[in-house]
């Protein structure tokens, strides 16, 4: 059975997440960034990943940018990637369906490294996604295999793993890659 | 006499600096052959992206100009950008807004509203730190220095004419992928 994980696990395994991508942007050879965080995280608020990001409120060694569309979000990703900064992006699988065009041109055919948190808001607790009566819950998965993005659920504390593994996916791919959060985050 | 989009390129280019230029649509053309670099990234297959891309880069390169040629038809697809930009506050960008009127690759329909849309109201509105319309080319160039040094981010919507390329009459140029690739080991290679 899938369980809610806490919003300060994945506050943590963020922040080892980008120490990571700051260290291999360093051996790449970038410079010293003009700022003190770890990296940029651009939002569209969801409702499903609501103490994460309420968490994040209070952090500092994260940036939150929130934006008003998730097609925007994708674009200052690529923009803020270009410009070596780690980045990644927190939004809802509305915001996924609603910005299929951006996913396809910029992250897939522009070859950009794109990390997804994605909460599967209204995902019933004992139901496989594909099986829930909720059609934004069902078709996250099969869009994202049509597309050929890769892509994991977190379904409890021990998952977050997947996190870093996805991140790293992204850059290695030079592509999407997507964590789903499969319960509202606690 | 609405300003010759090709004629606003070239004086941006001659006064740029080592400014991140992000064209789209109508300008990507004109620009390629006014400024072949890799300093450039072009928004095409994506309308309405230039002006979030632009505002990336320009936060992740604080130390540099960046400069987006947007359309009018492209930013109405992506509006909500300018709230976005206002609250990222990118001190180095500056957001020009080619404004034409009409979807110029499509054939030239009307935009929604045409050219009755105030951009620069909206700009203003969402929190841009100046907002500015300019009519004629001298006052262009005239305003350029500034444009470049002055703190961000800045909105200037440009009457012009249309384009004499547009991305479907002049294709070609580097691919996307390609553009990034250079623009990022560019910027590497810089530090």
């Amino acid at each position: 059975m899938a369980e809610s994980i806490p919003a300060p696990l994945i506050i943590d395994t963020l922040k080892d997440t980008f120490r990571e991508a700051r260290a291999a942007r360093t051996a790449e050879g970038w410079p010293a960034s003009r700022h003190d965080f770890l990296g940029w995280i651009l939002s569209v608020p969801d409702t499903h990943q609501k103490t994460v990001l309420a968490a994040l409120d209070k952090e500092d060694s994260l940036r939150v940018i929130t934006c008003a569309t998730e097609d925007e979000a994708a674009t200052m990703a690529a923009g803020l990637y270009m410009g070596g900064e780690p980045v990644m992006l927190m939004i809802q699988h509305a915001g996924l369906y609603a910005s299929v065009n951006t996913l396809r041109g910029v992250a897939m055919d522009g070859k950009i490294p794109m990390f997804y948190m994605i909460g599967l808001l209204s995902r019933e607790k004992d139901k496989d996604p594909k099986e829930s009566r909720h059609s934004m819950v069902r078709f996250a998965e099969p869009l994202l295999d049509t597309f050929s993005v890769p892509h994991a659920r977190l379904e409890g504390p021990n998952d977050v793993h997947l996190i870093p593994e996805y991140y790293r996916l992204s850059r290695q791919r030079k592509g999407p890659a997507v964590v789903l959060v499969g319960l509202e985050t606690i | 006499m609405a300003i010759k989009p090709e004629e606003a390129l070239k004086a941006i280019a001659a006064a740029r600096g080592n400014a991140i230029c992000v064209p789209t649509m109508t300008t990507s053309p004109a620009w390629r052959e006014i400024a072949p670099d890799d300093l450039s990234v072009g928004c095409v297959g994506f309308m309405g992206g230039a002006s979030a891309m632009g505002a990336g880069l320009a936060l992740a390169r604080p130390e540099r100009r960046v400069i987006v040629f947007d359309g009018d038809g492209s930013l109405l697809m992506q509006l909500g950008s300018l709230a976005t930009i206002a609250g990222a506050r990118p001190r180095n960008l500056v957001h020009l807004l080619f404004k034409n009127g009409v979807y110029h690759t499509s054939g030239s329909q009307d935009i929604p509203g045409g050219l009755t849309v105030d951009f620069v109201t909206m700009a203003r509105g969402a929190g841009y730190k100046s907002a500015m319309a300019i009519t004629t080319l001298e006052e262009f160039k005239r305003k350029l220095p500034e444009l470049l040094t002055a703190e961000g981010p800045i909105f200037v919507e440009l009457h012009t004419s249309l384009a004499d390329q547009t991305p479907m009459t002049a294709r070609g140029g580097r691919s996307f992928p390609d553009q990034v690739e250079q623009l990022r080991s560019k910027l590497l290679a810089a530090r």
